[in-house]
């Protein structure tokens, strides 16, 4: 059978049209062009990123991008199916992109080990898509934000798909987020429950469970006793002294069941994983990805919840948008002005503007508190800056985000200088 | 172990290290059952035809990947196929190199590298013939995967074979967009492990208190004369147990018991509660308020656990009865004697002082465990009666009376044949009217199966495989099956779902997309694991997965 | 549903390039935002001060109580505020800077506050927190303590608690602990 046989089954679904893909789509070679051609990013390397990374390499995308900051530990080798015993200590990224490279010719696999937060947007403006596959909500809001802040209205291209995965145990959840488009992280924000915390005073005073101790032993004793040492949840034997101590407090309350498992389990947070729920929730993102890069199908809309605990479960449904986000509930509007306008004078342009006649405004860049009003010592602190020319305290392009307490939602300005 | 000696502790091992993320799911009694089971793949059944390799068995491959990694036993892969080109496209246990070899040898050694724990063999002979030459070959495995499509003599060997030994059977197909899946059961599969939702498992009792709860809850009688500090640490427990004494006293002698009295009672606590400090209130009483409606309710029986009391296997116990049946016999017991089960002993956290807490604690884990001791008792009187001796363990008399109020019976179903028994014909018609339902993608791979067979016994050519009107007349013979017992053939809008179904499994001709073989194979290690650890609930009996949607359903066929 | 990209779209790559421009600077992050807004919404009447050691970091700040009634008053109480940039998913984090005598204060400066932790909620601002701290002076709380002894004292005798008080809000020891003076 000829070589160009390989990807037989996959140009099938490319090349002709199903029942359900949209009339308008022209299948066939271009279609087979632009899938080689999407680059596509992967937030992760770990139980997620590795499926996914597999998946889109064996769904015909030929240039991946994957950045992780971790690195390999023995408690990931129960899923984490790239990595072996000998890989320990290495850095994901690396070594899952060498791995999926070798095993899937003619793929190319670009792994940066580092944080999501050290690239900028030029970094990520060159992606066509982008999959999370992450366990930090922390993460995910960033990377939410800041591609929900690329949009450019007047540019299609800066509009990158966002699809994110995350799994819990035999649970897990797969969506599709069209940046400003469509409902965001951040909308969906109380889909994730909080941690749930038990009263500081109870750890301290009156411990009833095991895992009070632990906490106890973790918050209370460790800045008591060790208070020179950071402490670190993968050294054995701060571990080890946070277990012991946890012990001997649970033994003068007459508590039982601290075990070393739970104190591990209690101190770095730990969330159950298998490798069958990654590998659903990470093929759920990636034919997603599929979708959207060739339009072979319709994608999905936008949330899929699934459940294993009993049966297959999954609940697909459109999670809504909210006018209100702090996020992409406004966009931020572009406004030319003069560089040579005093910040006062820019706020009573502002005060003009028709669709936000702003009042009271507090306004500040990422790098700085232009003016705050309140409370009166940051006023203070600021107040000087209402003299200096705008040129002095924003750079051409960049973005002001100014709150009113006359409005529940906050507004962002791209600064154009004339 | 105390803290001058660090050094004495003796942390995790390595193999709790690597495992640690799911003995948090399924602990070491899980583990030890996985790692105590061999499964076999039967991920192919030859070529289809010369043009077609035939069946790629990636659902096959990636679901054994989801096995392998969280360290079964072993594995068998049985497949008579040689690496082809498309393989290389679709499955990632295989490399260039594998080109041409058998594809169970690669697979196999590909898939070994992701845990040297496990052990893994293969075999390039056909199933059938395996079966004729190894009579033993079966039972040596605790669970059998197929990738389907595959022969439907084949599968009904595989199926009848893996009946009679009572090993379960995972039968997948996936094409395209679309897969499915059937688990066959054997005919009882009882769990006592089964998960449930810790507030649905809370039993604490409250109306129905045994004598050391009601001493504990009569030593606060004094409860208007302790200080705010005392008042305000009263475990919620004993503060319902006070309360409602009180209430009985002007009503008779009898609990609140609909919602209206009980809507009355939260108010009384809620009005006894001390407002008068920095607070305001009191967390504790809080606590109480909240739990009036969720645990004031007479202990009553699931009906799924009434049914099991019922079945026949634990009325009618035999020497050979399973321990399972010997326990449930011992718990009914329990239950007709005190009107209720064991008590599972788990108090939850509430407000209350450290000494406090823990010794209403241990009144329930003390009660907890008297029970164990009449049940186990029980067990023992029986298993005499039965001319057994002692052959149930004290720990699973344990497990199953902290569990009793959640265990369940699934009766094995056989893999669904287009030809099924008239339920679930009947089951096919009501589905077939819902425009909504999946079960549309699941007579399309009905169809395919029967294409498949065709090929491969000869009877149609390869091209039919991507054959508009053989698709379609292959449809009419099933539906007309399935409108037999009924009044009225199934309408045209149901038919048409089904040949647009069949018209993208068509699209790759039958071949899959990796993506969603991969899915597929993660929801079949999940019910691979659920049923090898005999914890949490298996499907019964099929899943669909429809990939243009991300959607999926459940059907008993 | 817009089609995200139709494919006749790459000429569109040329304006793109052009488009990016200025673009690299960063946005002003949802926890910042969030922060300019509660700041604005603070009250904090003639009690309470903030200072931001670098006003262009809202993010971490300090707060001083200085309580005009009750047993704390004449005193003056530092707390170190650190958002971190998952607020207000997460709470603020509030730290005393002084070793002081308070039941729901220890003596490492962790404060027991409900809303600080097991009761936070995202829909919480920072007033909300500001007013539960100036509230624990006002009436501390000795049914929930983090320092065990001071509770006591306040349980059972609340005369040589108010004595303690004064004693450590001069610098001085209460049951040989040393407390850092805190008078105004």
């Amino acid at each position: 059978m000829a070589a160009g046989d390989r990807w037989k089954y996959l140009y099938k679904a490319l090349s002709k049209s199903g029942p359900f893909s949209d009339p308008d789509w022209v299948p066939g070679e271009e279609t087979i062009k632009s899938l080689e051609e999407s680059k596509i990013l992967v937030i992760g390397a770990g139980g997620l990123g590795c499926e996914i990374l597999k998946n889109l390499a064996l769904s015909g995308f030929k240039d991946i991008h994957v950045i992780d900051m971790d690195t390999i530990d023995i408690s990931n080798l129960n899923r984490q199916f790239l990595f072996r015993h000998s890989d320990i200590g290495k850095p994901k990224a690396e070594v899952a992109a060498a791995f999926v490279e070798k095993r899937v010719k003619g793929v190319k696999i670009t792994p940066f080990v580092g944080k999501i937060q050290d690239k900028d947007e030029d970094y990520y403006l060159q992606f066509k898509i982008v999959v999370c596959g992450l366990d930090s909500i922390e993460a995910r809001r960033w990377i939410n934000s800041t591609l929900v802040g690329m949009v450019d209205m007047d540019n299609p291209e800066s509009l990158k798909p966002l699809i994110d995965g995350g799994t819990e145990g035999f649970k897990g959840q797969a969506r599709v987020i069209l940046p400003s488009l469509t409902s965001c992280i951040e909308c969906q924000l109380d889909m994730h429950a909080p941690r749930p915390a038990v009263p500081l005073c109870t750890i301290a005073t009156i411990p009833r469970q095991p895992q009070h101790c632990i906490e106890w032993a973790h918050q209370i004793a460790w800045q008591d006793k060790r208070k020179d040492d950071s402490f670190d949840s993968d050294d054995m034997e701060h571990i080890g002294w946070v277990y012991n101590t946890a012990l001997e407090r649970a033994n003068e309350f007459n508590i039982s069941g601290v075990t070393f498992q739970m104190t591990q389990g209690v101190v770095k947070n730990i969330i159950p994983a298998i490798a069958s729920t990654n590998a659903v929730i990470a093929a759920a993102t990636t034919s997603e990805a599929l979708k959207i890069a060739t339009s072979c199908n319709p994608f999905l809309e936008n949330y899929m919840m699934y459940a294993g605990e009993e049966g297959v479960y999954t609940y697909t449904f459109e999670a809504e948008k909210k006018t209100d986000c702090p996020v992409c509930g406004s966009l931020a509007r572009k406004i030319t002005v003069n560089p040579d306008v005093t910040l006062e004078e820019f706020i009573e342009i502002l005060g003009e503007q028709p669709e936000a006649q702003l009042k009271k405004p507090s306004l500040r860049t990422e790098e700085t508190t232009l003016y705050q009003r309140f409370p009166p010592q940051l006023e203070e602190q600021t107040k000087s800056n209402l003299k200096l020319k705008l040129r002095d305290l924003v750079a051409d392009g960049q973005e002001v985000a100014v709150s009113d307490p006359a409005y529940t939602i906050d507004f962002r300005f791209q600064l154009i200088f004339t | 172990m105390t803290s001058e000696f660090p050094h004495a502790l003796t942390g995790p091992s390595s193999k709790e290290r690597r495992y640690d993320r799911q003995l948090r799911l399924w602990a070491a009694s899980g583990q030890q059952a996985l790692e105590e089971s061999r499964v076999l793949l039967v991920n192919s059944d030859g070529p289809w035809g010369n043009q077609s390799t035939g069946v790629s068995g990636v659902v096959g491959v990636e679901t054994l990947k989801n096995l392998v990694l969280p360290g079964i036993g072993g594995f068998t892969i049985v497949d008579p196929a040689v690496v082809t080109e498309p393989d290389l496209g679709a499955n990632f246990f295989l490399e260039d190199e594998s080109l041409g070899k058998s594809r169970a040898e690669e697979t196999c050694r590909l898939l070994k590298e992701l845990n040297p724990d496990v052990e893994g063999n293969s075999c390039t002979k056909p199933i059938a013939e395996i079966l004729q030459e190894e009579p033993e070959f079966l039972s040596q495995h605790k669970l059998i995967l197929i990738s389907g499509p595959i022969k439907r003599s084949s599968l009904q060997s595989l199926c009848s074979a893996a009946k009679t030994l009572g090993i379960p059977v995972l039968y997948t197909r996936s094409v395209g967009f679309f897969s499915t899946f059937s688990l066959q059961l054997p005919a009882v599969f009882p769990i006592v492990e089964t998960h449930p939702d810790p507030e649905s498992t809370q039993d604490l009792r409250l109306l129905g208190p045994w004598p050391e709860l009601a001493v504990a809850a009569a030593s606060i009688s004094n409860l208007d004369s302790l200080d705010d500090h005392q008042h305000g640490h009263v475990p919620y427990v004993l503060l319902l147990l006070y309360y409602l004494e009180k209430w009985k006293e002007t009503h008779n002698g009898n609990v609140p018991s609909n919602y209206k009295e009980k809507s009355e009672f939260r108010e009384f606590v809620r009005s006894s509660a001390r407002t008068d400090n920095p607070q305001g209130g009191e967390e504790n009483y809080d606590e109480a308020i909240a739990a009036v409606l969720k645990s004031l309710n007479p202990f009553s029986l699931r009906s799924s656990t009434r049914d099991i009391f019922e079945m026949e296997e634990c009325s009618q116990l035999t020497p050979n009865s399973a321990n399972f049946w010997i326990i449930v016999s011992a718990v009914r017991e329990f239950h007709q004697q005190h009107q209720v089960l064991p008590l599972p002993g788990l108090l939850p956290d509430m407000k209350a002082q450290s000494a406090d807490y823990v010794s209403l604690q241990n009144i329930y884990k003390t009660k907890a465990r008297k029970d164990i001791a009449e049940v186990t008792e029980t067990v023992r009187r029986i298993e005499s009666q039965l001319g057994q001796s002692a052959s149930v363990s004290d720990k699973d008399i344990e497990v199953f009376c902290k569990n009793a109020s959640h265990i369940q019976v699934i009766r094995g179903r056989d893999i669904p044949q287009p030809d099924g028994d008239a339920q679930s014909l009947k089951r096919l018609r009501i589905e077939l009217g819902n425009d909504e339902s999946l079960i549309s993608i699941f007579l399309a791979f009905q169809i395919l199966d029967i294409v498949v067979t065709g090929i491969q016994e000869g009877k149609y050519p390869e091209g039919a495989l991507d054959d508009e009107s053989l698709w379609s007349s292959e449809l009419d013979r099933i539906l007309g099956v399935i409108a037999s017992d009924a009044s009225a053939p199934v309408d045209d809008e149901a038919r048409n779902r089904i040949l647009e179904a069949a018209r993208e499994l068509r699209r790759t001709e039958g071949g899959d997309l990796h993506n969603i073989s991969s899915l597929t194979g993660g929801l079949v290690a999940q019910e691979a694991l659920k049923v090898l650890t005999r914890q949490y609930v298996p499907l019964d009996n099929t899943c669909i997965f429809n990939g243009i949607r991300s959607n999926s359903a459940m059907y008993k066929l | 549903m817009l089609k995200i990209w139709s494919m006749k779209q790459q000429q569109q790559q040329a304006e793109n390039a052009e488009g990016a421009a200025g673009k690299k600077k960063k946005k002003v992050t949802a926890a910042q935002l969030r922060v300019q807004r509660d700041l604005q919404e603070l009250t904090l009447g003639n009690t309470m001060k903030m200072e931001f050691p670098n006003p262009d970091d809202i993010l971490n700040f300090t707060l001083t109580i200085d309580p005009d009634e009750g047993m704390y008053k004449g005193g003056s109480f530092n707390f170190t505020f650190a958002v971190n940039q998952n607020f207000p998913h997460d709470p603020p984090k509030v730290k005393c800077t002084q070793k002081i005598y308070h039941p729901n204060i220890d003596l490492e400066g962790n404060v027991c506050l409900n809303i600080l932790r097991e009761d936070w909620k995202p829909v919480l601002n920072l007033n909300a927190v500001i007013v539960g701290m100036q509230f624990l002076f006002l009436e501390p709380n000795a049914s929930d303590p983090l320092n065990k002894d001071a509770a006591e004292d306040l349980r059972q005798n609340r005369d040589l608690f108010k004595r303690n008080v004064r004693t450590s809000m001069g610098g001085g020891n209460v049951r040989s602990i040393h407390f850092d003076k805190v008078l105004r």
